[in-house]
């Protein structure tokens, strides 16, 4: 599937590979010159060689302050077959498993709901459509609006918690840089957005509207399932950013949309029968945050964000549904910088979850308060050495239970290009609301990591190597009796490389990822390696631009070994579930390919304008995909859990139109 | 190597002669390696602290210009050498009387461009987008104070020689360029005085 905010990708990954000297025409406000600075002589000229360590085991940042070959933002976001999904894009990165047939981040044998996203601090409860069983739902967050992308497979800072094996930390977007008007049409999706900056550059702010239907696209390629509703997706979003102060800026993002989507597909239980499924969702999600910097290296992260999801399923085969969820949140962050690049940070947050209605048939409400409080500092060892140590305290009014997570990381310096890191922590998370319903007696669920890394950064070539160990304690198991009594493991090494340098615009990465994991949750009724964990995993990355063709080529491939299955039967009694059946699934194997034209459709045009054209497959090979298989009730028919069609195909058009104030700026500065 | 056979530590002796700054200079002529500009440009930053002409910083500035071009596919390896590049620009653009030496700020402005372009070769998609105008508008400052400026001329022959088509690139009129910056060079006595450019329009024309 694609999603509505295709133009973004589309017009992104034409620029991807460009080369340096391909944004000679483009304009952009600078940041230094010659005359902008004291003309003091400088009498000791700065080191060939860059010094600082950076403490980074377990994470893979995407930056806007890039170099080399270290990930942005927009090589993170424009793989082939990403469907502007972050969370899918980062499937290329090591630690996370390809599961095609649901949305989300599976990070080293952690379930989906392991993974959590937080937007400049504030939680997205929901970051993508209402979920439909077999077909992952569209992103709800533009992943084009972010400069900053740290996407954590373990060790993650005290800064963030209530997620056992994954955080992505996302930092949004300062000021727009310049005036413009969008807009995309594909076969299944139409958008339009306007953003003006201010002209003095000081505040900005804009407005998307999307809307995906997919009713023509499915009656010309034929799906799988049979859609009686949609799929349709509205989505509007705005956002304001003012700055305040010398260095200091507030941030406003409002995020609304709808969504329905009506199905049948074949009934496991009954193959003469269809069973229908259908699923409507609203949902709002705001983000306001504000930074202040004061004297004496002080500074301050204060944020609170609310959102809002009505779902109604109805499902033939689990009954009806028809939920309210509120979540708000709030949180302040202090910090305080020394010299060394020392730092100490603190603060405190409060989620408030309330989720109320049907669920399944049955009348549900559930309340959960939950405040945590947490430090950290960054600490200068020796040259070659740095350490950040922190922890975390949460407690959950739902769970009346406190826990503490302690953290700790370190970075060694073998030379300006090679560095050893170490990461250790404990990560606490509440299990999914749908179990705390009944408010049963239930813990944290608590996973303890242990990651070791190596990387190499120089001359535009990366390499990563880690190794962990993870161990999970307090995982839900629904079988024999609701508990937080599971326990599980999982061991892995990853490799990623990537090169800048080799081949002349291209760009491109490769990784591996083993995984040896078992986990005893839900109905499992022993330790079994899950569903959702393939133990051998590669992909493959590749974007190509062709100046001559103004067009880029971006091409991905994805395997991964096959995936368990299996068929546990609940019995009633003391006998517990058993398993009637297990197998392996077929390996995995994917090439996505996106191609995008850059031309200019409007050449007379007084604005500045820009257009193409973008196309692209998912599956291109039309490989028959199998995730699973679900069983009937007795276990004698079984059908496979594949994708809805062999392929998905877009091609559409982009459009922009805009004014750059960028060199206005540029000149105030200069002259 | 010749180049480190120049007793740094002479210039000490040798403050205000010019012939130390010319040796340097002649070195500079046939430098091609990484290694040469190191060389030479730690020996220019010395002369610099000793020779209060707007050359020796000048000349520091673009040896480590000249290494980020040598360095065009080394990413972060570049950003070191245009920082101390930009540092000693600074110091030449201070030494200047820019009210009466537009010509030589011409030249420091053209050195400016080549150094944020090296910065730009650091990471395209980050440093470009800051670094990539900020190029172009020095060698627009460039071209205003010295329309005829062989090495202004040059540069903007490189620029459009590398971009693509679709974003303003022009090969045919980049090559008449580098052709006109031939010929106004050959017009350019030898010397102190910034001369270069033959050789970097003459692998331009022959690419």
């Amino acid at each position: 599937m694609e999603t509505p905010g295709i133009t973004g990708l589309l017009t992104i990954a034409m620029l991807l590979p460009l080369s340096s000297t391909q944004w000679a025409l483009s304009q952009e406000r600078r940041t230094d010159s010659l005359v902008n600075k004291a003309d003091t002589i400088t009498k000791s000229t700065k080191p060939r060689i860059l010094q600082e360590v950076q403490v980074s085991a377990g994470t893979f940042e995407a930056s806007d302050k890039a170099k080399g070959a270290s990930l942005t933002p927009i090589d993170a976001v424009t793989v082939a077959g990403s469907n502007n999904d972050l969370a899918q894009a980062l499937r290329a990165l090591p630690g996370a498993q390809q599961i095609g047939e649901r949305e989300g981040l599976f990070v080293r044998g952690g379930s989906g709901e392991e993974a959590k996203q937080f937007i400049d601090g504030i939680l997205v409860k929901n970051p993508n459509f209402p979920a439909v069983p077999g077909i992952p739902q569209y992103s709800r967050i533009d992943p084009f609006l972010f400069k900053g992308i740290l996407f954590s497979t373990g060790g993650y800072s005290a800064l963030y918690g209530q997620a056992m094996s994954s955080a992505l930390i996302l930092e949004s977007i300062d000021i727009p840089e310049e005036t413009e008007a969008s807009f995309s049409l594909f076969p299944a999706n139409t958008g339009l957005g306007f953003q003006r900056s201010a002209d003095d550059g000081n505040s900005g702010y804009g407005i998307n509207l999307a809307y995906s239907n997919h009713r023509f696209y499915n009656a010309v390629i034929p799906q799988a399932p049979e859609y009686f509703a949609g799929p349709s997706y509205l989505q509007g979003t705005a956002h304001f950013r003012v700055k305040t102060g010398d260095r200091g800026i507030l941030k406003f993002y409002t995020n609304w949309n709808g969504s329905e989507v009506g199905l049948t597909q074949p009934d496991v239980n009954n193959p003469d029968h269809r069973s229908a499924y259908s699923v409507r969702g609203r949902n709002t999600y705001n983000n306001l945050s504000i930074v202040r910097y004061f004297g004496n290296n002080w500074k301050m992260d204060a944020s609170g964000g609310y959102s809002f999801l009505r779902t109604v399923i109805h499902s033939d085969d689990n009954g009806h549904s028809d939920r309210d969820e509120h979540f708000a949140q709030l949180r302040t962050v202090f910090a305080k910088g020394f010299a060394r690049n020392q730092a100490i940070r603190f603060g405190a947050e409060h989620f408030f979850t309330r989720e109320a209605g049907t669920w399944e048939d049955r009348s549900v409400r559930f309340t959960d308060q939950l405040t945590a409080a947490f430090a950290e500092g960054d600490i200068y060892l020796t040259p070659q050495m740095a350490a950040k140590i922190g922890g975390r305290v949460e407690h959950s009014s739902a769970l009346q239970r406190w826990a503490f997570a302690p953290r700790a990381s370190l970075g060694y310096r073998l030379d300006a290009d090679n560095q050893l890191n170490a990461a250790y922590g404990i990560f606490y998370q509440t299990p999914s609301s749908i179990y705390l319903y009944d408010h049963p007696e239930l813990g944290f669920s608590r996973a303890t990591h242990y990651i070791v890394n190596y990387t190499y950064k120089a001359r535009n070539r990366f390499f990563r190597a880690e190794a962990y160990y993870k161990r999970y304690r307090g995982l839900l198991r629904t079988e024999p009796e609701l508990a937080t009594s599971g326990v599980g493991d999982a061991k892995g090494l990853e490799f990623f490389f990537r090169d800048k340098r080799t081949f002349t615009n291209l760009d491109y990465w490769v990784s591996y990822t083993f995984i040896d994991t078992k986990r005893q949750f839900l109905d499992y009724p022993e330790l079994l390696k899950p569903t959702f964990a393939a133990p051998h995993t590669g992909t493959l990355a590749v974007k190509k631009f062709f100046p001559g063709l103004s067009t880029n080529i971006n091409v991905s491939y994805a395997f991964a070994s096959g995936r368990p299955y299996y068929d546990i039967a609940s019995f009633s009694g003391s006998e517990g579930p058993t398993i009637r059946h297990a197998g392996t699934t077929r390996p995995y194997s994917v090439v996505n390919l996106h191609i995008a034209y850059l031309t200019s459709f409007f050449k007379l045009s007084k604005l500045k304008s820009f257009s193409g054209i973008g196309m692209g497959v998912n599956n291109l090979l039309g490989t028959k995909q199998v995730f699973g298989y679900s069983y009937s009730a007795d276990g004698r028919h079984r059908q496979a859990i594949s994708l809805p069609a062999p392929r998905y195909y877009y091609i559409g058009v982009f459009m922009s139109w805009g004014v750059d104030r960028r060199n206005d700026f540029m000149d105030n500065q200069l002259l | 190597m010749l180049v480190a056979l120049i007793p740094v530590g002479g210039f000490a002796q040798q403050q205000g002669d010019p012939s130390a700054l010319e040796q340097l200079v002649a070195k500079l002529d046939n430098a091609t390696t990484v290694a040469d500009y190191e060389a030479l440009e730690t020996q220019f930053v010395t002369l610099s602290a000793a020779d209060e002409q707007w050359l020796p910083p000048y000349y520091a500035a673009l040896c480590d210009a000249n290494i980020g071009f040598l360095l065009e596919k080394e990413g972060e390896r570049i950003e070191p050498y245009s920082d101390r590049g930009l540092e000693q620009l600074k110091e030449a653009r201070s030494r200047i009387d820019t009210a009466t030496q537009q010509k030589e700020l011409a030249e420091v402005y053209v050195v400016a461009s080549l150094l944020y372009r090296t910065k730009v070769f650091v990471n395209p998609m980050t440093m470009g987008r800051k670094y990539g105008p900020t190029a172009g508008k020095y060698l627009q400052l460039a071209l205003q104070l010295d329309a005829g400026n062989p090495r202004a001329i040059y540069v903007d022959a490189w620029n459009k020689y590398y971009t693509p088509k679709a974003w303003g690139g022009d090969r045919k009129l980049a090559k008449e360029l580098a052709q006109k910056s031939l010929a106004l060079l050959a017009k350019e006595q030898q010397g102190v005085q910034p001369h270069w450019g033959v050789r970097e329009n003459t692998a331009l024309l022959n690419d």
